[in-house]
């Protein structure tokens, strides 16, 4: 009997200690597959304290203002250099904030209202040239954003925009009149226009094309090449009369086109001529046959430089 | 057990009730703290955390060299900004106005940046302007068309990212504030506030 209950109660803490063993493993693999906890050292306790804004802000304000002051000071006496040595036309674009041809560096500088610290200056013999000392933040004067302004001999020679259709170089006094700015675009616009009519998109060339009549009234080969974009696009109504209004504005540049340009322009001549035929034989119908699709390479001989 | 000491018993409970309803009529406690103390307590965005992210964004818009660049390249002149669109991308209630008026205020204050009022804010102005014309004497008159453009445009965004188990909790905030520049898009300065919170919902503490 006492054998018996020895063997029961070993049999009993031997399953115990299994179960002991088997449920500490358990609960370590479960452990392991559990998420660490954070031991991770506060970088901040409640009871702290933020930091002030206003030493930041008045850090910031004195250092601002010993550099504005620095700056206008430098831009002052760039001025009153500038108006002490100017004269006549170029005096009064200063005032105005507008570079002209003739001025002086310091007077370039007075009519961007400028320092010396917004440019780089390379001097080269008797050649200066001017460039804005960060890109993206150029200096301005009251016609567009200046790129680069060259000196010849320490008279202004030659100043380049930044503008919508790429630069634009002003070297000579026609350059400077609206008329002249407006040719500038209105030709950028022509070169964009024949680029997007090279790569096959030529809603976007018209669109160009368009633009550039606007600033260029009296232009015959871009009502032409308008025209002949519209009669591409299968728009024969437009495209009529657009080549009646280029084959009216031909006698006035026909009286002025000269040796090759009269050549290129006698071809679209003749081209807007045949093309009036076809569009006014189609007019009674209510849309456009496929078939009266102009051949491109017909359409298309114009070389974008023969204007 | 007798009826007086079954009295006795009832006063003492009813005694009890009365000192307990008492007590709990008297506590509420409003205290005035100082608005630079950490105070957290449910470990969700607040003061102190609009707080951080003003103080760094800052100290970097005026460490960086967007300002002084346009300054240089205009004589001095310091660039004009509008605050744009400030997007709260996070499932919490962020209020994103705390911080970006700090913003605001320390370019105003510092005299380094030029501010313009606002979209929302700009309709109520023209609004009185608009008014004026017909109303002001002619010498009072503000005169229309004399707005000053801005240069560039602050827009930002707020993120957060949250990882929970069982009572623990982390909450990942990232603020991302922009200068983009209104003419080309490019993005002048990057400014940005990473904040980490552990949150520990233990059931005894002391």
């Amino acid at each position: 009997m006492h054998t018996m209950t020895r063997i029961v109660t070993r049999t009993m803490m031997n399953i115990t200690l299994k179960a002991g063993v088997l449920a500490c493993t358990a609960a370590l693999l479960a452990a392991c597959n559990g998420p660490r906890r954070i031991s991770e050292r506060p970088i901040m306790y409640n009871g702290d304290r933020t930091p002030s804004q206003d030493r930041i802000i008045a850090g910031a304000a004195a250092e601002g203002y010993s550099d504005n002051a620095m700056l206008t000071q430098a831009r002052d006496s760039v001025y009153a250099k500038a108006v002490a040595t100017c004269r006549g036309t170029v005096c009064a674009s200063v005032v105005k904030g507008e570079i002209s041809l003739g001025m002086t560096p310091a007077q370039a500088m007075a009519a961007t209202r400028t320092a010396p610290a917004a440019w780089t200056v390379r001097e080269s013999g008797a050649a200066t040239v001017m460039v804005p000392r960060v890109l993206g933040s150029s200096p301005r004067d009251a016609t567009g954003e200046v790129v680069m302004v060259q000196f010849d001999d320490d008279r202004l020679n030659a100043v380049s925009y930044r503008e919508t259709q790429g630069i634009r170089v002003v070297s000579s006094a026609a350059d400077t009149t609206t008329d002249g700015r407006a040719t500038a675009m209105a030709d950028a616009l022509i070169r964009e226009g024949d680029q997007f009519n090279a790569a096959g998109d030529r809603v976007r060339a018209l669109d160009r094309y368009d633009r550039a009549l606007a600033l260029k009234r009296a232009d015959a080969m871009l009502e032409y090449k308008v025209a002949t974009m519209l009669d591409l696009q299968l728009r024969p109504v437009e495209a009529q009369i657009r080549y009646q209004r280029f084959l009216q504005s031909l006698e006035i540049e026909r009286i002025q086109a000269r040796g090759q340009a009269n050549a290129q322009l006698a071809d679209a001549i003749a081209r807007a001529q045949q093309r009036l035929i076809v569009l006014e034989r189609q007019a009674p119908a209510s849309a456009p046959a496929p078939a009266s699709v102009p051949p491109e390479d017909q359409m298309m001989s114009v070389p974008p430089g023969s204007r | 057990m007798t009826n007086s000491s079954t009295g006795t018993l009832r006063r003492i409970v009813a005694f009890g009730l009365v000192a307990v309803t008492l007590a709990a009529c008297n506590n509420k406690r409003v205290s005035r703290v100082d608005p630079s103390s950490v105070t957290d307590l449910s470990g969700r965005w607040n003061d102190v955390d609009s707080k951080l992210v003003a103080n760094a964004l800052i100290d970097q818009t005026f460490s960086g060299p967007w300002s002084g660049q346009f300054s240089s390249a205009h004589g001095g002149v310091p660039p004009t900004v509008i605050v744009g669109s400030f997007r709260n991308r996070t499932l919490e209630h962020v209020p994103i106005g705390t911080f970006v008026k700090d913003l605001e205020r320390a370019y105003v204050n510092s005299g380094r940046v030029r501010l313009v009022a606002s979209r929302d804010e700009r309709s109520e102005v023209r609004d009185e302007r608009e008014d004026q014309q017909s109303n002001a004497s002619a010498e009072t008159r503000a005169r229309i068309g004399k707005e000053s453009g801005a240069n560039y445009m602050l827009q930002g965004d707020v993120q957060a990212i949250e990882d929970a188990e069982g009572r623990e909790k982390v909450v990942f905030y990232q603020i991302d504030a922009f200068m983009v520049d209104l003419e080309s898009n490019q993005k002048v300065w990057i400014g940005q506030h990473k904040i980490k919170k552990y949150i520990d919902r233990r059931r005894v503490g002391w």
